[in-house]
């Protein structure tokens, strides 16, 4: 970098750092940059500290995809939630959102993302053959096998078709399927919608077909 | 002095996709009829109680009040004027419907005259609304799609050289756009042989009225290989694969193989005359689901 706008060439690599996170434009960017470099040195280590992390510590676990930091997750490994119900999310932020609804008690799979296939995205870019694999596994006659699958990805066009989609392949497997209630406003997104309407959608959920 | 008052349009498009764009926004591809394929932000669209989010997914037909930013226009109302809900309850439907948004958006460039294809695709979508064979509505838009972007592919004779065709011995290539004959395969090794009923099928297709076509039985051997002749053409034609053609094929393997036709044994293609497809299905019955 020969031409640095911030007389600094480590501040413009850490403005454009910040730059490239999801949500952040030039104005914020800089902003962020120049907090670090006010900040006391604890907080940047920290924060650098945090991003790395992140990156080494977190793995997904096995069952259920989410990001933790055990395998299995904190959820997996819950000797209290019901095992025979499996709540199916697009993002494992949409599982932090019906978490914090306190009104699920069951396991979950993170599919990380929905079939979105302008963008590229198809089934066997989602993790449905681990679902698969998970629904397989327990053969149906003991106590914690698995009943029900809640499909709650988003009330857009790329949740009804991975929702759809996974019926079809869960229907011989024999599982009960359900959808969360209508009434979530068309087109959102789980992460953004309220916990009195996500609790109501799970609570009034529907069998498929 | 008074602030300058952004100009406002009014305008029907067609979503054809979104994305995220920051934390509460979202940016919409549109197909219009005068202004062909434009980008519009919606904004707080990602909020829950947005007014817009509903009226701007995917595959609605929508009427659009936008003003003109500095890059981008901005939606500031949307109203539905179709939601083709009905083809989002059904798989085979909505992954057809998929395959038409995907090849509007591929066939068209961003503020270009895109009209034939807008109303191709509205017509389309209403086609499989109402119950119409996927195989008719999606073949009949993919050979209108193309001839309306200079793409039209050549079924009658050579696409090389304009000679006639040997129709004993029929091959074509997909980057050469058709048929081609004895002498110009010899420059193509990529050319294939087709079948002598799946040409005749999609001349039918092409330079007929849709009604007409829509009279016309065929069997699944040979839809399954218009089906795949239309998608090596496409993926040719747009120089990449379509996501949403391996979306539909990822569909068809969730079905059971109960169709008797699936599984008949081949006849042999007529070579002469009209060709006489097996009645199995009309191809512009409702719940055809495709090859
Ligand atoms: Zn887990
Ligand atoms: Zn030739």
């Amino acid at each position: 970098m020969n031409e640095s706008p911030h007389g600094s060439s480590t501040i413009t690599r850490l403005v454009e750092s910040f730059h490239r996170l999801p949500g952040i434009g030039p104005k914020s960017a800089q902003r962020l940059a120049y907090h670090v470099l006010r900040a006391p040195e604890e907080e940047a280590r920290a924060l650098a500290e945090a991003l790395l992390d992140v990156k080494q510590r977190a793995v997904l676990c096995g069952a259920c995809q989410q990001i933790s930091d055990t395998d299995p997750c904190a959820v997996c490994d819950d000797t209290r939630r019901d095992r025979t119900v499996i709540c199916v999310v697009e993002e494992p932020l949409d599982l932090v959102a019906i978490e914090r609804t306190n009104g699920y008690h069951g396991l979950y799979h993170v599919l990380h993302g929905a079939i979105s296939p302008a963008d590229g995205v198809g089934p066997e870019d989602l993790k449905i053959s681990e679902l698969l694999t998970r629904l397989r596994r327990d053969d149906g006659d003991d106590a914690e096998a698995v009943g029900e699958v809640i499909v709650a990805t988003n009330p857009n066009l790329e949740g009804e078709a991975t929702a759809m989609y996974l019926a079809r392949l869960l229907e011989p497997l024999g599982v009960r399927v359900t959808r969360l209630a209508r009434g979530l406003p068309a087109g959102a997104d789980l992460e953004y919608v309220d916990n009195v309407t996500l609790e109501r959608a799970l609570a009034f959920r529907q069998s498929v077909e | 002095m008074p602030a300058r008052v952004p100009r406002v349009t009014k305008t029907e498009a067609v979503v054809l996709k979104r994305r995220r764009f920051g934390d509460s926004d979202r940016i919409v591809t549109l197909l219009t009829p005068a202004r062909g394929k434009i980008e519009a932000i919606a904004k707080g669209a990602l909020r829950p109680r947005s007014k817009l989010a509903g009226h701007l997914e995917p595959m609605t037909h929508v009427e659009i009040m936008m003003a003109h930013g500095r890059t981008l226009g901005i939606v500031t109302q949307a109203q539905t004027i179709e939601p083709f809900a009905a083809l989002r309850d059904d798989l085979e439907r909505l992954s057809a419907g998929l395959y038409l948004l995907e090849l509007a958006d591929r066939f068209t460039v961003e503020e270009a005259e895109a009209d034939a294809a807008y109303v191709l695709l509205l017509t389309a979508l209403l086609r499989l609304l109402r119950g119409d064979g996927h195989q008719l509505v999606v073949r009949s838009f993919e050979l209108a799609l193309l001839e309306a972007t200079g793409f039209r592919p050549e079924w009658q004779r050579c696409a090389a050289c304009r000679s006639e065709v040997t129709p004993d011995r029929l091959v074509w290539s997909p980057l050469a756009g058709g048929l081609l004959c004895e002498r110009c395969r010899e420059s193509h090794p990529e050319s294939e042989p087709i079948d002598v009923s799946v040409v005749k099928v999609l001349r039918l297709i092409q330079d007929a009225p849709y009604e007409e076509a829509a009279r016309v039985r065929l069997n699944q051997r040979v839809a399954a290989g218009m089906e795949s002749v239309m998608h090596d053409l496409v993926r040719a034609m747009a120089e990449r694969d379509l996501g949403s053609a391996r979306f539909l094929a990822a569909v068809r393997h969730t079905r059971p193989v109960d169709d008797p036709a699936a599984t008949a044994p081949d006849e042999p293609a007529s070579l002469d005359g009209d060709v006489t497809y097996t009645p199995q299905e009309p191809l512009g019955a409702s719940g055809q689901t495709g090859s």
